[in-house]
């Protein structure tokens, strides 16, 4: 579905990616990590069409990013804990904006936008000031934007930025939930390694060089994580059967 | 003088249609420069607005055409230099500000009658409106008031995010520059109204009165042109019955409502 072939990327006169070349499948869930600076939002922005890049390029079912994008197949979630408090704009109004080139009456789309919101649990906020919803909250949302037009392709810059743990678990329950029932395709940017661990198809670990690229479970490799965050880590895991969590430094211990 | 009479002063008519006109396109416009916070950026585009009225005044082609041209230009060049991020907004609007203010200045020491023509662009005389005025202003607001309500979601899925609005295939680039075009030309006309210095605060007040009062952008919309409407008929009516300046009454009447709701919101709702 998504072909990254030999990417550069400068930005300013800084290389940001150097030589990346990756291959996401139809319905694989990924997850992009590595240290802050690292490229990861540079790379999805890149997968987007938002940045050009220096050398390489960037297939998405075999065409250019702009596009795809074009097709209307692409939901997008960016990286953003909180918008403007003052924006006049209900949560339906939000949800609504996903459909706005879409050509069906004002009721139908009315309708599309109160099924996702009752997807992501948030139907008896329609009529709430989108703005004074809670991080976790307006991250459900805008989730909810981004699937209304049932996208085949699923892109999220942190989705749990602003999200306290309980609503992280079911925020990943849920998109787990999607990929299952809807076989949408998830790329995500994630600090979360040891959250997002239990449903994800593969890991790319990303410091301006490709790192990592396979399965979550050869990633927890030790010299994999030191690789990649360039000094020995401690990663929390939480199991997908409880809540509580443990430190592993070179293999995941599970209870 | 009783308010019948006023109707049947024709000058006095041009002033209040071409008053009430102008003040419902700018309201709607209004709500667009509040949500993206683009105060500054029409005050850049009205001071604008004045250099090329006066270029226009100074080779005898219509103003309201080198006014608009001059508006566009610099509101376009504004959003190019801010979106590019080169430059900070700030001071790219505050050197094309006053740019365009000193052009106009030196362009008008020119004309013969300097003083009184520099009022005018600057201050307003509502009552110059003529029946030209008022078809130019008519035609450009039902197409402009047309456009914006049709376009009204997709304008506000721009203002909400560009990026998400671009990813749902609205083409952004389009409505950018499309926005900043209509503010252009909508200031320039407003002009005769209440003058290049105090055109900006008529865009700018609609929204930031009603946006207190109501959260729904709709809802925004519809109290600031009532508000606008109600504020630009009685500026003008009690301008003309104790001979005030009519732009500077208007924008006192709607300044005063503005703090006055701030004040009551803050007294009485918490």
């Amino acid at each position: 579905m998504i072909k990254v072939e030999n990417l550069w990327v400068e930005l300013n006169g800084n290389l940001i990616l150097e030589d990346i070349s990756l291959e996401i499948k139809k319905g694989e869930i990924v997850a992009i990590v590595g240290p802050n600076g690292g490229g990861k939002t540079t790379l999805i922005r890149t997968i987007l069409g938002f940045i050009k890049p220096t050398k390489g390029r960037v297939l998405i079912d075999g065409k250019e990013p702009k596009d795809y994008i074009k097709s209307g197949k692409v939901g997008y979630l960016p990286q953003k804990s909180s918008y403007e408090r003052d924006f006049p704009v209900s949560a339906l109004d939000v949800v609504m904006f996903g459909l706005v080139e879409v050509k069906i009456s004002k009721k139908e789309k009315e309708k599309k936008a109160l099924e996702v919101l009752r997807y992501v649990g948030m139907e008896s906020f329609k009529d709430k000031p989108f703005g004074k919803l809670s991080g976790g909250q307006q991250q459900r949302v805008m989730i909810a934007r981004a699937i209304i037009s049932e996208p085949e392709l699923l892109i999220l810059d942190e989705p749990s930025t602003g999200v306290d743990v309980v609503a992280q678990e079911s925020f990943y329950e849920f998109i787990k939930k999607l990929n299952q029932e809807k076989g949408i395709t998830v790329l995500m940017i994630t600090h979360d390694i040891g959250a997002v661990g239990s449903f994800v198809h593969k890991v790319v670990g990303l410091n301006k060089k490709l790192h990592y690229f396979g399965d979550f479970k050869d990633f927890l490799q030790k010299s994999n994580v030191d690789k990649l965050y360039g000094s020995e880590v401690k990663l929390l895991i939480h199991s997908p059967e409880c809540f509580t969590c443990q430190y592993f430094n070179v293999e995941v211990k599970r209870h | 003088m009783s308010l019948s009479d006023f109707f049947t002063i024709p000058f006095l008519v041009n002033a209040l249609v071409g008053g009430v006109l102008i003040a419902i396109l700018l309201s709607v416009l209004s709500l667009f420069v509040f949500v993206k916070k683009w105060s500054f950026i029409n005050i850049g585009i009205s001071h604008a607005a004045f250099g090329g009225l006066a270029i226009g005044f100074f080779l005898g082609v219509n103003p309201t055409i080198t006014g608009s041209l001059f508006a566009i230009l610099v509101g376009v060049l504004i959003g190019y230099i801010s979106k590019k991020g080169q430059v900070h907004e700030d001071i790219s609007i505050g050197i094309l500000l006053s740019f365009s203010m000193a052009l106009g200045v030196v362009v008008m020491s020119f004309s013969n009658n300097y003083n009184s023509d520099l009022f005018a662009f600057l201050f307003g005389n509502i009552l110059t409106i003529t029946q030209q005025d008022i078809i130019m202003i008519l035609v450009f607001s039902v197409i402009s008031l047309g456009f914006l309500l049709y376009n009204l979601e997709r304008i506000m899925y721009c203002c909400f995010d560009e990026e998400l609005a671009y990813i749902s295939k609205v083409n952004t680039k389009f409505f950018y520059y499309s926005l900043i075009t209509l503010i252009a030309i909508a200031t320039v006309l407003s002009i005769k109204l209440v003058g290049s210095v105090l055109s900006s605060a008529m865009i700018i007040l609609p929204a930031a009165v009603s946006s207190q009062l109501f959260w729904k952008y709709k809802s925004i919309i519809l109290a600031s042109i009532f508000i606008s409407v109600v504020v630009v008929f009685t500026g003008i009516v009690v301008s003309f019955q104790y001979n005030l300046p009519s732009g500077s009454t208007i924008v006192i009447i709607y300044s005063l409502i503005f703090f006055i709701v701030i004040l009551v919101k803050r007294l009485f709702i918490r």
